[in-house]
């Protein structure tokens, strides 16, 4: 175990993770059970266990329990680290631990029940999600007086990412829970549920991601980053154009024609965040430190995550371009992109900071050959479930701007979505892998201990 | 950096509060001649005058006959995952899905429904494209109606009565909300040109699509009409169809035709009724479908009785350009309304409650209620010539005769088919 100066409460951080592992083994098997029903549509048939009630929480469940769970979890170990002080208001982190969860279980309990506000990735019921705003609450003020009480006067940009994503989200969620469902009715609920949807992916996951890779990246490298300068454009061209990207979701709508245009060339611009930040981590490595993406798992993850960042974010930039997204919108080439996003991009990298920081905290190594598995599963299925995405987009999309009847395209969908679950079942159990050996290694570990 | 104000304050108030104003609230701000929070929409009516117009109207408020509810249930079933609700200027979608969204429609839509992504089609028009009786088999089985769809099956929407499944309340409140979507744009489905087809262009080789026309009937036709074209597909076993029941093709008794009483129709009506539907009916209008299609099953539909093979269709009538509507025509046909006793069935103002209302049977032995006109839902077409049609040559298997031999004049008949369509001025009660 590595000396920490007594700043990180392990504990703590070992709790957060491991409630992370139970939602990243639940999450992804929810969407295994809906992408199934495609092709078998009546074995899903119960009242309260179909298509429309099961999808809200594999989406939520990946945002708000894989990535947002272990991403909360890494603050606490992060922030101390980077500001050499303990977080403050140490005690309240179980608190917001417990509020979190349990808020999300009662959540997705709510909506399996029936009570679904109907906008999507906003789907929580007020009681719910009043319970993720008390907890971001908590951190938020944790990170803040963590930073104020700071031993070292320059902020790392993985903090400025932390503050960024924390006070967006406080934000958003207080937006998307106290106004969106209750004011301005029609084509302009529209346009704020754009923003708000955005706002979760531009302002919570993708500078949460972006702060993790930042920090375990050179850590575990053992590298410096590669230039400030690009962190500087990659953070502040992010946090000026993400926040107004959210209405290409709702192109040729009766939205105003320059209100989508301005989100068009918003959504264009992010090439240079999405660049930037790409490029500064691959110059990251440079000088030698290419063999660590050989050798270590959180380094051999991060990389490949930057790879489907770069590859996930560039295809939504363009996607939002009016002529590629009359063929594509509503297909699954749209679902292709926030796969690579998501799960390709940032669950994978807090999934790799884990390798990283749970041996830390809870003592002992893990198992290469299985982290060994569980990598190549996860990068060969999501890989190839974006390859077919994209394909099978692309075909229904065409099709049907060609005039083809509706279901015959749903028809031809089918053999695609079947490779499609194979490709999900190959990267959830990569994904299981991953906390099932962190889990096994820290319990031996302790066993260990508790032996001498 | 230094300072995490800067960033808390600049990067996460700031711009969030920026993009936010400048694209959710501004548009709302901006003069409603801007668009977003108009209130206004293209509606077509039908007139006085029995003919179809296009006026600018207010979005009309939410009437409650269930829809509050069945939306609710939408949003609780979570079916706008599948099914988005807007058609773009783009990719054929007024084609397919009728005229393109307008900000009105939406004008009292709290959340928005969207949607991004579409397993299933777009809704936005959806009222009134199927009958309830279609809803309800759709609902009980979709795949017993659309054998490719991956729609699942909602069956607590439904109660057993008389061993058959019916509408329980959230059925009914469900179904009647989306027989309410695209009803702002009143009747513009009476306009829509893809689907109000005159008849068919010549017919290919019958030999040659008949084969082709089997598959078209299994994938589309079979689940009401049955494998052996009898009208007992699974369907009608499974769910209670209270409208009317799919037609049995062996019997060669077809309503729509421009051929004479008793006779089998030509393949053009048979086209004509495809691509059109039979409107309140479990029959869809099938323009989606490609033209080969529809022909090669018409060939295929056409074997399930030797009717067509030995009494090969009567010569047609010729039905001639309408004349133009006037407050004369209406007058004079609310006139021969009453002199040809249109009344003893269709009732005095035309809401098929005549005194014989209650007795009339087809020849299949089944309860056929005459039609309401008030309610503007006319199976055989809501053009002009379609009503003409029906006076001129019955509608076979009903107790709906011909008129062709009644009328003085022709103008007599133009003269009634006005005075019929006007009785669904301002709107009717269309679902």
């Amino acid at each position: 175990m590595e000396k920490d100066n007594g700043l990180v409460n392990k504990n703590v951080v070992k709790e957060w993770l491991l409630w992370g592992f139970f939602w990243a083994v639940l999450a992804p098997l929810w969407g295994i059970l809906l992408s199934l029903t495609f092709n078998y549509p009546t074995y899903l048939s119960g009242e309260f266990i179909h298509f429309g009630r099961l999808r809200p929480l594999h989406v939520n469940g990946v945002i708000f329990g894989v990535f947002s769970t272990l991403f909360l979890g890494l603050i606490q170990y992060m922030v101390p680290k980077l500001t050499g002080a303990r977080m403050e208001r140490e005690a309240w982190s179980r608190a917001a631990l417990w509020i979190w969860n349990v808020s999300l279980l009662a959540g997705f309990g709510g909506i399996l029940l029936g009570y679904n506000k109907g906008l999507e990735a906003d789907e929580l019921p007020a009681l719910a999600a009043s319970g993720l705003v008390a907890s971001l609450l908590i951190v938020t003020w944790q990170v803040l007086g963590a930073i104020a009480r700071r031993k070292e006067e320059k902020i790392y940009v993985a903090l400025w990412y932390t503050i960024a994503a924390l006070v967006w989200t406080d934000l958003n969620m207080v937006f998307g829970n106290l106004v969106l469902p209750h004011v301005m009715p029609g084509v302009s609920n529209a346009a704020l549920h754009g923003l708000y949807i955005h706002y979760v992916v531009g302002l919570w996951i993708t500078p949460g991601g972006l702060a993790i890779i930042y920090f375990f990246l050179p850590a575990a490298a053992k590298a410096p980053l590669y230039s400030h300068k690009l962190s500087l454009i990659g953070f502040w061209s992010l946090a000026f154009f993400y926040p107004f990207v959210g209405i290409h979701h709702y192109l040729l709508s009766p939205i105003p024609a320059w209100t989508q245009t301005i989100a068009i060339v918003a959504s264009m611009m992010l090439i240079i965040p999405v660049w930037t930040v790409v490029a500064n981590f691959f110059g990251t490595l440079k000088g030698g430190k290419w063999g660590a993406f050989q050798t270590d798992f959180t380094v051999k993850l991060l990389i490949f995550g930057a790879a489907m960042y770069f590859i996930g974010s560039t295809q939504g930039s363009v996607e939002a371009l009016r002529g590629l997204q009359v063929p594509t919108h509503f297909t699954d080439f749209v679902i292709a992109h926030s796969h690579a996003t998501v799960f390709g991009g940032y669950v994978i990298f807090v999934l790799a900071a884990c390798y990283y920081v749970w041996p830390r905290i809870a003592g002992g190594g893990f198992d290469a050959r299985l982290a060994q598995w569980s990598s190549w599963m996860i990068m060969a299925g999501i890989s190839s479930m974006i390859g077919i995405l994209i394909i099978q987009g692309l075909v229904q999309g065409t099709a049907l701007a060609a005039g083809a009847e509706f279901v015959d395209t749903v028809v031809a969908m089918k053999p695609y979505w079947f490779i499609r679950t194979i490709t999900g079942i190959t990267m959830d159990i990569g994904i299981a892998l991953v906390g099932i050996n962190l889990y096994l290694s820290g319990r031996k570990a302790a066993a260990a201990r508790g032996a001498r | 950096m230094k300072r995490a104000k800067t960033i808390a304050l600049v990067a996460g108030f700031g711009f969030f509060f920026l993009a936010l104003l400048v694209q959710g609230i501004l548009p709302y701000l901006l003069k409603p001649a801007a668009g977003i929070s108009s209130r206004e929409v293209t509606r077509t009516v039908r007139t006085p005058l029995g003919d179809l117009a296009e006026v600018k109207a207010e979005a009309a408020p939410v009437t409650d006959g269930g829809e509050k509810r069945g939306r609710a249930i939408y949003l609780r079933e979570g079916c706008w995952y599948c099914h988005s609700q807007y058609t773009r200027p783009a990719a054929g979608e007024e084609r397919r899905w009728g005229p393109v969204s307008e900000a009105g429609e939406y004008a009292h839509d709290l959340p928005h429904l969207f949607g991004t992504r579409r397993i299933g089609p777009d809704l936005l028009r959806v009222g009134g494209k199927y009958g309830d009786d279609w809803h309800t088999a759709h609902f009980f089985d979709p795949r017993a109606v659309v054998p490719d769809s991956v729609m699942p099956r909602f069956t607590w929407f439904f109660r057993t009565e008389g061993g058959r499944q019916v509408l329980n309340d959230e059925g009914r409140a469900v179904t009647a909300y989306v027989q309410s979507l695209g009803m702002q744009k009143g009747k513009w489905r009476d306009a829509f040109p893809y689907q109000n087809v005159r008849s068919g262009s010549a017919s290919p080789e019958a030999a040659k699509s008949a084969e082709r026309g089997k598959q078209v009937y299994s994938r589309r036709c079979a689940g009401c009409h049955g494998e052996k074209g009898d009208g007992k597909g699974t369907s009608p076993k499974d769910v209670l169809f209270t409208i009317a029941q799919p037609r049995d093709f062996t019997s060669g008794v077809f309503k729509f035709r421009l051929t004479p009483t008793g006779s089998v129709p030509l393949d053009s009506d048979l086209y004509r009724t495809i691509t059109a539907g039979i409107r309140g009916t479990a029959m869809p209008p099938w323009f989606n479908l490609s033209e080969d299609d529809r022909w090669d099953v018409i060939h295929y539909i056409k074997t399930f009785s030797p009717d067509f093979s030995e009494y090969p269709p009567e010569a047609p009538i010729v039905v001639p350009q309408p004349p133009k509507p006037s407050p004369e025509l209406v007058a004079r046909g609310r006139r021969v309304f009453d002199e040809m006793k249109c009344w003893e069935c269709h009732g005095r103002e035309g809401r098929g409650d005549g005194p014989k209302s209650d007795t009339l049977e087809d020849d299949f032995g089944n309860r056929i209620p005459p039609a309401n006109f008030t309610r503007g839902i006319f199976k055989s077409g809501p053009r002009a010539e379609d009503i003409f049609r029906t006076f001129m040559t019955g509608l076979s298997g009903t107790p709906m005769p011909s008129f062709a031999d009644s009328f003085a004049s022709p103008d007599d008949g133009w003269a009634l088919t006005y005075y019929v369509l006007s009785l669904s001025a301002d709107g009717g009660d269309q679902p």
